[in-house]
């Protein structure tokens, strides 16, 4: 996990459930949703961002080792928890950024409530079933596969030693609940919701969809789908990429996020 | 008073180490075109053989089980196998251990478990189990659901069996507005269920609780006088006092005429044993297939290992183990005495074929077992 001196990390309530939360910056409120493998902490982009940002981000409900709350099950259930989140935090105006399962959480937020959302952006997000290929297997595969699946070429990742080393038994714990939500909330239907590019079409929010051109996860071809649902979004290609642009290529993520926040 | 009972994986044997080899696991990655229906129609009917055997050589029961996306297992359906040993015996207690009730319809299994105590004339164990984490996955279902799918459904099926229909059944996972199964047991209240396991004390302990008897899947010795241990402390403080009723025992076992050829025929026990289980974490404990509280117990018990069962011992280790037992009737009449000295177990579950050892011999260690030892382990 990385964590830089300007970040803090504390815990907020939520829903009468303890949150972890990284925060840091200053400026207009950017809320950053992680993906199926949990929250990484504090990364060299959400420096970035707290440049011009205020950056939130949280451990969602039930992962990180964090409890689950009684009665979340499903992502509709972490969406409506993340709702209560964004009012306890009082965000005005805020851009709401998800990775991966932390994109489809974001997806379906705008979709059910748009209020106080200023912009939308999703990186290689879960949440449309792909016509012509196939969402990879994350669950039922090993700690390596998974490794070698999130990258298109890991020597272009700047801390690659984070996810090559051995974990420590702490780590493991929380790779373990993190994997016990992530099944919880998206084995079935796998990583999409059937009705979700028809939720799509009311919205109308600015929103950018990033995507690594190699993402060996979630095709480019949901990219594509996600930019066709939605009125009012653009499709940024980096290339070279996998799953994670924000790790494997943090300049030119950050160039195509900047240029259409720049744009707002 | 030991009662004995007959069990067969029904392996389909003609799988090799070599077949196995090239497979990123044993079950969900090695392909079924290994599978000829043809030939698995002779083992079922040598399998049933047996089954028909050993009812008439005087074993008190047959066990049987359910696997899925195994080449060592060729049962996906308890209900079916116990349907042919209700017709292929007459006497023989009939051990389901069991329904993978998680992940079916508990109102179509107490039917069906209804159906066969009633066709079988009251001779139903119903076993319920959890299944191994690959039964869940082979289903679809998140194996962060098998608990609490388990324990729904287990409410859910012993309603069918003692509540007159129809009734409401509002649960999260299995919701039916009118419950009327209009085939109940004949067993009252119902048939009695059994709990399995190989090395979980949250399994233990669950079973203790509900009065359960509680069968241990061929754990090594210790472990499963440890076991044993947990469930006879929980009975206790749930107010009641265990004995051998509620506890039995899986052990490989394998009778000849000479000691010779029980160690030659025997050896098949560890058939393929290193492929059965294998393969990543994600395969065989999936995060959230156990509760973080059956972790916290692991994790407080740090003597607890894991089932035995394709542990990596040798034929001879284990044999001196008492894990396999395989030899001349005397051979084995002795070391099936110490286990019953050792866990003095209510019911004895001989696991008693595996891979291809041939049909003949096993037919032949069948009737040793019900001619010669079964009556001697009885008579101590």
């Amino acid at each position: 996990m990385t964590t830089t001196a300007s970040s803090n990390r504390t815990t907020i309530e939520v829903a009468g459930t303890q949150v972890e939360m990284f925060s840091g910056g200053s400026g207009p409120p950017l809320l950053f949703l992680h993906g199926a493998g949990g929250n990484a902490g504090w990364q060299a982009y959400h420096e970035e961002l707290a440049k011009t940002y205020t950056v939130y981000v949280p451990s969602q409900a039930g992962f990180n080792g964090t409890e689950r709350p009684e009665w979340l099950y499903t992502i509709t259930d972490l969406c409506h928890f993340n709702h209560a989140m964004v009012e306890a935090l009082g965000l005005k105006d805020y851009v709401l950024m998800g990775s991966s399962m932390g994109g489809w959480v974001a997806a379906e937020m705008a979709a059910m409530c748009r209020a106080n959302l200023k912009a939308l952006i999703l990186v290689g997000a879960a949440g449309i079933k792909p016509d012509k290929s196939e969402i990879a297997e994350i669950f039922m595969v090993s700690a390596q596969t998974r490794t070698a699946q999130r990258f298109h070429d890991i020597s272009q990742v700047p801390n690659r030693e984070d996810y090559e080393g051995e974990p420590t038994a702490e780590e493991q714990l929380v790779a373990h609940s993190n994997q016990e939500m992530a099944s919880r909330l998206c084995w079935r239907p796998y990583l999409h919701n059937p009705s979700l590019p028809y939720y799509l079409g009311r919205v109308d929010t600015p929103t950018l969809v990033v995507w690594g051109r190699q993402d060996a996860i979630i095709p480019l071809e949901c990219g594509e789908l996600f930019e066709a649902a939605m009125p009012n979004a653009q499709l940024r290609v980096i290339e070279n990429c996998g799953h994670s642009p924000g790790l494997e290529k943090p300049a030119e993520f950050l160039s195509a996020v900047n240029a259409f926040l720049a744009g707002l | 008073m030991t009662e004995v009972f007959w069990f067969s994986e029904q392996p389909y044997g003609h799988v090799t180490d070599d077949d196995l080899a090239g497979y990123e696991s044993g079950r969900m990655h090695f392909p079924n075109t290994y599978f000829d229906p043809e030939k698995a129609h002779v083992l079922y009917s040598n399998y049933h053989d047996q089954y028909a055997l050993a009812d008439e050589v005087g074993f008190d029961g047959i066990m049987s089980n359910e696997h899925h996306s195994s080449y060592w297992c060729m049962k996906p359906s308890v209900n079916v196998d116990a349907a042919v040993i209700a017709k292929v015996t007459k006497n023989v207690k009939i051990a389901m251990l069991g329904n993978v009730i998680a992940l079916n319809d508990p109102v179509k299994m107490a039917e069906e478990i209804a159906m066969l105590d009633c066709i079988s004339g009251g001779r139903i164990i119903s076993g319920f189990v959890r299944g191994t984490a690959v039964e869940t996955l082979h289903a679809g279902i998140s194996p962060t659901e098998n608990r609490d799918r388990f324990e729904e459904a287990h409410d859910l099926i012993v309603k069918c069996w003692t509540d007159p229909g129809p009734f409401r059944w509002e649960g999260r996972y299995f919701p039916h507005r009118m419950v009327n199964p209009w085939v109940v047991p004949i067993q009252k209240p119902h048939p009695e269920i059994w709990f399995p396991g190989t090395g979980s004390p949250e399994s233990v302990i669950w079973a203790a609780k509900r009065m359960y008897p509680y069968m241990n899947l061929g754990s090594l010795l210790d472990l499963t006088k440890q076991l044993k241990d947990i469930y006879f402390e929980t009975a206790r403080e749930e107010g009641y006092e265990p004995g051998p009723e509620h506890f039995g025992y899986l052990i490989r076992c394998l009778v000849a005429d000479t000691d010779e050829r029980a160690q030659e025929v025997g050896r098949t026990f560890l058939w393929t044993e290193t492929h059965r289980q294998r393969g990543p974490i994600e395969f065989n404990d999936p995060p959230g297939y156990q509760s973080r509280e059956a972790l916290r117990i692991k994790q407080s018990r740090p003597t607890i290992g894991t089932g035995t069962i394709g542990r990596r011992m040798g034929y001879e280790e284990l044999q001196d183990a008492h894990n396999i037992i395989v030899g001349s009737p005397e051979t084995v009449i002795q070391k099936l005495r110490y286990i019953k000295q050792t866990l003095d177990p209510g019911y004895l579950l001989i696991y008693g074929n595996e891979g291809d050892m041939p049909h003949e011999d096993v037919m032949r260690s069948v009737e040793l077992m019900g001619t010669k030892v079964i009556p001697a382990v009885k008579e101590d």
